[in-house]
């Protein structure tokens, strides 16, 4: 815990396939972001300095728990793309307390913007005291469900990512596509199979949300398991086609 | 068919104009067509009036007022200014937001663009707004959504009628 002296020496670090990603390879492989803001860390996970390259310079990187965040088990149960890259807008609904979306906003980077909502008055307070911080996150403490009551914070975005863990998400989604989501942008949405239907089978809730996506527009791209980070979870991941055109 | 549009941005109301090229009911169309394109989409709409917020808790105000689908007497001022007071067989028609026409239509009496329309012409704007408002970068409108998303946040927090009730067991 808040460890990040030493160990850097034998440490490699790696860019993942995923721009803005990292690999730290020492004694095990660790999962890691680039910290937007040196010296600390945002929930208590741990630090690494590595060698910058010029002139013995050190650079911090944080270490992203797929325990703890859906993205990155979505990252490691191999994810083909994330669209989440360095200079990109992203809206991240269901932002709960900003630990994830601190890592988002590490990837984004300085030239991106991580829109972050959440519903929650008690996460919502944390979210803020995150924001605070990193000025690439946006706060905004409203109902994902009502995105005409936050529309005036928004500029268009090139992605949605959503783990709202709401029966209705898809079309929460959806109704935010509707308002912010460029033609052509990304929807990276992380499905809970008991908060949709806890009578269904898993594997028959996803295919049903994906059925809804393709319905409402959404060219579904990839569906990966987020086994074994997190039980009957899959995230997907779609290409938002506005005018219903066809590939 | 849309004549004007109203824009909310976190630093100011929009009014622009759509100028219409073609037969009715074209328009959703070429608005989809070409929405994506700036140098498509420029011509189809201008500018005609920027009006800014006079500081953050102006913005707030507004804002509140927005997300409650209430017609702020600034944005009211801003309405009447650009569109005249709309007479009898009057041309205006406004594309605004669909959960705000209804309020325009009856409070202001101006008359509202179908929704699917006024959405796809708001999602264009939305797309290019950093460069058809001239004068504000996106970097600008970046900030002014940074400085606007925290007082809004946080106001939402003070006003917790439950706070009381979030006792540290």
């Amino acid at each position: 815990r808040g460890g990040g002296r030493g160990g850097g020496s034998n440490v490699i670090l790696k860019p993942h396939r995923h721009p803005g990603v990292f690999i730290a390879e020492g004694k095990e492989s660790l999962l890691v972001t680039k910290n937007l803001v040196p010296g600390e860390a945002v929930y208590g996970e741990k630090r690494i300095s590595i060698d910058g390259g010029v002139d013995g310079t050190k650079v911090e990187y944080r270490v992203w728990n797929p325990f703890r965040s859906k993205l990155a088990a979505g990252v490691l149960g191999g994810l083909d793309s994330l669209f989440i890259e360095p200079g990109k807008k992203v809206l991240y609904l269901g932002a709960a307390s900003g630990t994830s979306v601190s890592h988002v906003a590490d990837i984004v980077g300085p030239e991106g913007v991580v829109y972050a909502v959440e519903f929650s008055l008690r996460s919502g307070r944390d979210l803020i005291g995150m924001a605070k911080k990193r000025t690439n996150v946006i706060p905004i403490i409203e109902d994902a469900r009502a995105p005409q009551r936050y529309r005036m914070l928004l500029s268009t975005v090139d992605v949605i990512f959503a783990d709202v863990a709401q029966p209705d998400q898809a079309r929460i989604v959806l109704l935010n596509a509707e308002y912010f989501l460029k033609n052509e942008g990304h929807v990276v949405i992380s499905i809970k199979a008991s908060c949709i239907d806890s009578t269904a089978p898993p594997e028959a809730v996803f295919a049903k949300e994906v059925d809804f996506l393709r319905a409402n527009k959404v060219k579904p791209i990839e569906q990966v398991t987020l086994e074994p980070y997190e039980r009957d979870h899959a995230m997907v991941t779609g290409k938002y086609l506005r005018h219903g055109q066809k590939e | 068919m849309a004549t004007h549009a109203l824009f909310e941005t976190a630093s100011g109301y929009a009014v622009f104009e759509v100028k219409l090229h073609d037969a009715v009911g074209s328009l959703e169309k070429a608005v989809q067509s070409s929405i994506d394109d700036y140098s498509k989409f420029s011509k189809m709409v201008s500018l005609v009036s920027f009006a800014p917020f006079q500081n953050a808790a102006h913005a707030l105000e507004n804002m509140n007022d927005i997300s409650e689908n209430a017609i702020n007497p600034y944005l009211q001022s801003v309405l009447e200014l650009n569109l005249a007071k709309p007479k009898k067989g009057s041309s205006v028609v406004l594309a605004a937001n669909s959960q705000l026409a209804p309020q325009i239509k009856s409070q202001l009496g101006i008359t509202c663009a179908p929704s699917e329309i006024a959405t796809d012409i708001l999602r264009g704007i939305r797309q290019h707004a950093a460069k058809l408002l001239k004068g504000l970068q996106d970097e600008d409108l970046t900030k002014a959504q940074l400085g606007l998303g925290h007082a809004y946040s946080r106001a939402k927090l003070k006003f917790n009628v439950n706070r009381i009730d979030n006792m540290i067991i």
